[in-house]
């Protein structure tokens, strides 16, 4: 079984302090991480090979700096990682990337099984994982809670909905985005982490994955922000509430239900 | 046995983090600084994932790069943010290295982190895994290994002596304290409680004074002068029948005046 | 699709939401969504769509959609929609979309939602902005401008989507408001079939199970109570869970609550455990050290119930009780169970 593993790197939260005129937390600094979702699309590929033998492969997309997002994939147990990497990429949106990822994944060949961590946390979109099986006509499921039966041409999951979850048979090859629930992603032991950095990874062009310049980047991208602004100012004020238990404790539920939070 | 907590020095070394970009450089390193401590005959202190930073274990560490130890003179920190197999696996690679001083503390975790349940260490009655059920644990299914546990002198005493209470009736031989910049009446207390129990206190060994304020609870002004060696130095007065941990200390100026005064020390006694 | 010019734009017409059923029964962001639509088409002088696709979508539920806001209900029924079907799905809105060329297409972010509406934008190959706060015209091109969170919250983006149509959007439940139902307002049903063409590709749905676990999970709760270092206990918690039982909410805690074993690590809230963004978070003898606020500091309405009011967490909050919480709870408890009667 052949298994692509999208994954992406992503600002982490630095240090924080509370900003005294809008209470609200400040971060500062940030370095770069995978994203945490798809430690558990990566961890879950990587079971899947162990039961049913194959290869892994760890596919990204951004500056050469996400080599790193890409070396932890590897230090799990994928085989292999390829990072798309030039400025044709950048700016890409949700379209764009599931299309450069889909032209990446038609050109490693022969993919049986595409899995995405839900979502990423810095957009919080979840719109490339299905954007990518829509590309390349596969079998969707998203928010997957576990992987049943896996053979030759099929694969059996179960899928989150609102009320439980349905039991989904997909026809290979497919794509599935997991959930947090699906497994708890293992530590790297420092052998692996060794060999991982050791391991060549390439840096692709559109050209090696035969991508059409013009679906790509900031010009081709269907959307566009022409605007950012701060978000609005929590309300700061503090009210306070005193007296007796009995009072205070009628005075909290009065205004819970005046805010309509009850 | 005991008495191994108290003398000379604990230096405390952090493995290289899992997101290293020069891993074999920090490796390089870890392998010195141990080897340093070592000749020195000071205790080394290996954390555990401090502050749920995502770090290799001191063991894969020494196994891996076929570090030559003085297993006496190794102490590694264990904390509750482990699988029940990985438990197994650190408790089992430390006999096999003959390594026998642990550090059993709650610790800090992450969302990266799987957290032991209480099953995991037979424990029942309490709906999360403390170091007092972690000591427990590796007492009664490793009893070769010494097991400490951490003593905070910032947190509501009746509560702290509680606490101790029961992690030494899990079986803890020795103490570890948190920092502290002054003689503390809450450290006089547990020392004059307990005079048989090997206590070692962590000198903050950073000039920089404010990173305490989490662990004392009060807000310590960034610009605060601190004059880390001279705070060692009085401590050492204050409590002489006491170990030092050292945290955060730093291998190119300060480690060369420790060990004269390691020398001095011996040579006083 | 991607516009060729300019003038193309007067091929899309109206706008469109995506009516969403769960187990026969409309789900009421649908009617958030008409309540949005609504007020774009007013701005833009057209009428407002609805699809309706279920195995019974029924002339009752079709009605409620007119009665909310719609002109226009599409409905599709077919067995095959029982359960949602993603492919299935895609194909015959694909299909609806190209024959009857919506300019504005507006979705639930619901689980359904975020799986459903990025496979078909991908497909059409137009724009698609997720989980929007603030819809409205841009009175100068008459492009959609969607305003969104990124970054986490620390800034509100607004995106357009020029050359591509139809502009599609998702918003998650409870963000918009719904009409009141007016059963004067008068629409029209169009009814469509199934076609063979859009079962192709579509996955096998073995079976749908409903799960009624209480699992914790308050990363999702809407109401949180929290306890810290002065629940003294497990049965400080017992009292917080019979709070948070009268709330309908999750019960969580600090880690000094965590780490003296009163509760179980999933509870713990800030940088060391979940990050939560409940409407109403209580924190209960919480001080409020950073490490728990970054946690829990995106919560709507934030209520600290402390005897030290010099907190951190009793500045923070929204409401603070001095006080007693061994007393204050217990009364508020009373208070709620006085109100339900």
């Amino acid at each position: 079984m052949k298994i692509v593993v999208c994954i992406k790197q992503v600002p982490s939260a630095g240090d924080a302090k509370i900003d005294p005129e809008t209470k609200r937390i400040v971060r500062e600094g940030s370095k770069s991480v995978l994203n945490p979702f798809d430690l558990y699309a990566v961890e879950e590929a990587v079971r899947i090979k162990e039961r049913k033998g194959g290869e892994v492969i760890a596919l990204s997309m951004g500056p050469e700096s996400a080599k790193n997002a890409l070396i932890e994939a590897l230090s799990m147990g994928a085989d292999d990682a390829l990072l798309l990497c030039d400025r044709a990429f950048a700016g890409s949106d949700t379209w764009a990337t599931s299309y450069a990822l889909s032209k990446a994944i038609e050109k490693i060949g022969d993919v049986d099984l595409v899995i995405c961590g839900k979502q990423a946390i810095d957009g919080d979109t979840a719109q490339v994982g299905p954007g990518i099986a829509s590309k390349l006509g596969m079998m969707q499921a998203a928010n997957v809670l576990s992987v049943d039966a896996v053979s030759a041409d099929s694969l059996t999951v179960k899928r989150m909905n609102e009320r439980g979850y349905d039991v989904l048979r997909l026809k290979l090859p497919a794509l599935i985005t997991v959930v947090k629930d699906i497994n708890f992603p293992r530590i790297p032991t420092l052998r692996n982490a060794r060999i991982a950095r050791k391991k060549e990874i390439p840096l692709l062009k559109p050209a090696d994955i035969g991508a059409d310049p013009d679906k790509l980047g900031l010009a081709a991208s269907p959307t566009r922000v022409v605007k950012t602004a701060p978000p609005a100012v929590r309300e700061s004020a503090t009210l306070n509430i005193a007296g007796g238990s009995g009072e205070a404790a009628a005075a909290l539920v009065n205004e819970l239900s005046s805010r309509g939070l009850l | 046995m005991a008495e191994r907590h108290i003398e000379g020095y604990h230096v405390e070394i952090i493995p290289p983090k899992q997101d290293s970009q020069k891993l074999e450089e920090d490796l390089a390193l870890f392998a010195s600084k141990l080897t340093r401590i070592r000749g020195s005959g000071f205790m080394a202190s290996i954390t555990d994932n401090a502050m749920g930073l995502l770090a290799f274990q001191g063991h894969e560490c020494i196994e891996e790069l076929g570090i030559d130890i003085d297993p006496d003179k190794i102490l590694i920190h264990l904390n509750t943010f482990h699988t029940k197999q990985n438990l197994e696996e650190i408790l089992d690679e430390c006999r096999k290295l003959g390594i026998f001083n642990l550090l059993a503390i709650s610790g800090d975790g992450s969302t990266r982190l799987p957290k032991l349940r209480p099953e995991d260490v037979d424990a029942t009655g309490t709906a999360s895994v403390t170091s007092v059920e972690l000591t427990r644990y590796i007492r009664k299914r490793y009893p070769e290994f010494n097991v400490g546990v951490a003593f905070n002198p910032y947190e509501p005493e009746a509560h702290e002596f509680e606490k101790l209470k029961r992690k030494l009736n899990a079986g803890a031989s020795f103490v570890i304290t948190q920092p502290i910049i002054e003689k503390n009446a809450i450290v006089d207390k547990l020392i004059e409680m307990y005079p048989d129990l090997p206590v070692t206190i962590e000198a903050w060994m950073s000039k920089k004074l404010y990173l305490l304020s989490d662990v004392v609870g009060y807000p310590i002004p960034e610009d605060a002068e601190f004059d880390p060696i001279g705070t060692l130095k009085q401590l050492e007065k204050d409590y002489p029948q006491c170990g030092f941990y050292l945290s955060l200390l730093g291998f190119k100026t300060q480690y060369p005046v420790i060990e004269e005064m390691a020398a001095e020390r011996a040579a006083r006694e | 699709m991607k516009l060729i010019n300019e003038a193309e734009k007067n091929n899309y017409k109206n706008v469109w939401t995506l009516s969403e059923f769960t187990g026969g029964t409309v789900h009421p962001v649908s009617y958030e969504l008409l309540g949005a639509a609504r007020a774009l088409a007013e701005a833009k002088g057209c009428e407002v769509w609805t699809v309706a696709l279920g195995n019974i979508v029924g002339g009752e539920a079709a009605g409620e959609l007119i009665a909310r806001g719609a002109d226009k209900v599409i409905v599709l029924e077919a067995p095959e929609l029982a359960a949602f079907n993603d492919e299935l799905e895609c194909n015959i809105l694909e299909r609806l979309v190209r024959k009857y060329c919506p300019e504005i297409l507006l979705g639930a972010a619901t689980t359904r939602g975020r799986a459903l509406i990025p496979r078909l934008a991908g497909a059409l190959y137009t724009g698609l902005t997720a989980d929007c706060t603030q819809l409205e015209i841009d009175p100068e091109t008459g492009d959609l401008l969607q305003t969104r969170p990124a970054f986490g919250g620390n800034i509100m983006a607004t995106i357009r989507s020029a050359g591509f149509r139809p502009q599609m959007a998702t918003v998650r439940p409870k963000v918009m408001t719904a009409l009141s139902p007016d059963p004067e307002r008068s629409g029209t049903v169009i009814r469509e079939q199934l076609e063979a063409s859009d079962l192709c590709g579509a996955k096998e749905v073995l079976e749908s199970v409903e799960t009624l676990e209480n699992t914790v999970n308050i990363s999702d709760a809407r109401v949180i109570v929290a306890g810290g270092r002065a629940m003294n206990g497990p049965d400080g918690f017992r009292l917080l869970e019979r709070l948070a039982e009268k709330l309908g909410g999750a019960v969580a805690a600090s880690r000094a609550a965590v780490d003296n074993g009163w509760i179980a690590y999933p509870h713990q809230v800030g940088q060391t455990g979940q990050t939560v963004q409940a409407d109403l978070y209580i924190a209960c003898g919480i001080s409020g050290q950073i490490q728990h606020l970054v946690g829990m500091q995106s919560c709507k309405t934030i209520v600290a119930i402390d005897i030290d009011d010099t907190t951190p967490m009793m500045k923070l909050a929204d409401i603070a009780i001095k006080g007693d919480l061994f007393e204050i709870i217990p009364e508020i408890i009373k208070e709620l169970e006085k109100r339900r009667g």
